[in-house]
């Protein structure tokens, strides 16, 4: 793809766009790197940016007091951070954290907004992709709602292996606990059967995906169901 | 403690396009050119008014109905994602591009409703104007509320849910009573019924909550508020705030007009 030639890799929002508005827009972009943990958003706090991402992922969270917050939506080269800046409301509805490092574009806030007065094809496009976000948030909450926590566990190692630029991630049993919505025990025994099966290997800290196919069938429906 | 909303405009008794806290928001120009389009329709409890994948063909404003929006699986279990009332609109897939949404819209409490057939909602959402600003706005109150409520089903007892389902109902509707089953809470918070009927019996026997025969009355509101998990006023704060970004607007702002 042509689209974002500026940069090696693509973010298929951006790409979506029409000459113009995609020009425009990358214009007010610029190219960051990513840090695992990095938090990006603060429920109730104005947005600085919005973010593209490239090779890296975002994970948006819910929190209720006294429990670490869980994951409802999954963002990385597919979608941006920040797509309720056209709903007219600078805070975020969501804490948002980076947990696949990378690259991504950014720009700020207040760039994005004049943009967005001026390009009803974003606009629209961003439209949509608010609401792929908004199916993908019904979609997680009836899947931690009703679940076996190892259907969970495929489902969201097959999301992350569609976002991610390799067969390795890098996170800690008790961070994907957190995550998911459960506790760490769970994770360890859920992330075992799959181990046994041979389709994930890990080791401090590193997930490998081994077999993709096995993990599919291991999965939900709910990975069938959202776009990815 | 939170003040009851109060969707009424003084001295009218009869429906009225002011008892949607949207459609009383908006200026008079815009009322002039969506008014004449609305239909008050009845909405009866248990009705569907979408089954998820279906492509909408009109939006509903809720006056002193109340709609959930209700994720049905293959196995038949669901749970509630969203709850829609006096405060919003049904439908909002079909403004955000979506057309059909994953979800089943099913009456939960019986009332009514102004329904506005898709064409005459694009033509005033597309001229970007107060409408397709309110509306958006709206749309971030409900990203909030989804959230919530996923957290809510995930961390808290269904004590604390049912009380949070009872507020968020009571605030939408006129009253302190609402007419439901027992079955259809445990659908809503996708628990067994047996859940619902232990947690709604503590609440009764506490005397917070009277309930017979699908009907139930809330007693002692303040309790009912104290003993609900934070969700509820995440929830209705961020509703309040919409509408209060709203207030400043000449003509529809004046909330009496």
């Amino acid at each position: 793809m042509t689209a974002t030639c500026k940069y090696p890799e693509v973010n298929q929002l951006i790409a979506e766009l029409p000459t113009r508005e995609r020009d425009e827009l990358l214009d007010h972009c610029e190219l960051i790197e990513l840090t695992n943990g990095e938090v990006l958003s603060v429920r109730q706090v104005s947005y600085s940016h919005a973010w593209f991402p490239l090779t890296a992922f975002i994970s948006v969270k819910a929190a209720v007091s006294e429990h670490p917050a869980m994951e409802i939506g999954m963002i990385g080269h597919e979608g941006m951070l920040g797509v309720t800046l056209l709903l007219a409301v600078d805070q975020a509805p969501h804490q948002a954290m980076i947990t696949g490092p990378g690259k991504a574009l950014r720009i700020s806030r207040v760039e994005l907004q004049e943009l967005l007065l001026g390009c009803p094809e974003l606009l629209l496009g961003l439209q949509h992709y608010c609401f792929q976000l908004m199916k993908q948030m019904t979609q997680t909450a009836i899947c931690t709602h009703f679940h076996r926590v190892e259907e969970r566990l495929a489902r969201w190692l097959l999301m992350t292996h569609d976002r991610s630029q390799g067969d390795d991630l890098y996170l800690t049993h008790q961070l994907l606990a957190n995550l998911l919505g459960v506790r760490r025990s769970a994770v360890t025994l859920a992330s075992g059967v799959l181990k046994k099966s041979g389709l994930i290997g890990y080791s401090r800290g590193r997930i490998r995906i081994l077999d993709r196919q096995g993990l599919e069938e291991a999965a939900c429906e709910c990975y069938y169901v959202l776009p990815s | 403690m939170f003040k009851k909303p109060e969707p009424k405009c003084e001295g009218c008794e009869s429906p009225c396009f002011q008892d949607n806290l949207l459609l009383k928001a908006i200026s008079a120009e815009v009322r002039e050119r969506i008014y004449p389009h609305l239909k008050l329709t009845e909405l009866p409890l248990g009705d569907v008014l979408y089954e998820s994948g279906d492509v909408m063909e009109s939006v509903y404003f809720p006056t002193n109905s109340i709609v959930s929006m209700l994720y049905v699986m293959e196995d038949g279990r669901s749970a509630e994602i969203s709850v829609v009332g006096n405060e919003g609109i049904v439908g909002i897939a079909l403004f955000m591009g979506g057309l059909s949404t994953p979800s089943r819209a099913i009456v939960q409490s019986a009332g009514q409703a102004y329904r506005l057939d898709s064409k005459h909602l694009k033509a005033e959402f597309s001229r970007h104007g107060e409408l397709h600003h309110l509306l958006l706005r709206y749309t971030q109150a409900l990203i909030t509320q989804m959230a919530q409520t996923a957290a809510c089903n995930r961390h808290h007892s269904i004590d604390q849910q049912l009380c949070r389902w009872l507020l968020l109902s009571m605030d939408r509707l006129k009253g302190d009573q609402l007419d439901m089953t027992q079955e259809l809470i445990a659908n809503m918070l996708g628990v067994r019924r047996e859940g619902v009927t232990e947690a709604a019996s503590k609440l009764q026997s506490a005397g917070i909550i009277q309930y017979q025969r699908g009907h139930i009355r809330v007693l002692d509101r303040p309790e009912l508020e104290r003993r609900c998990c934070e969700c509820y006023a995440v929830v209705k704060k961020e509703s309040d705030r919409l509408f209060e970004a709203f207030s400043y607007l000449p003509e529809g702002g004046s909330f009496h007009s």
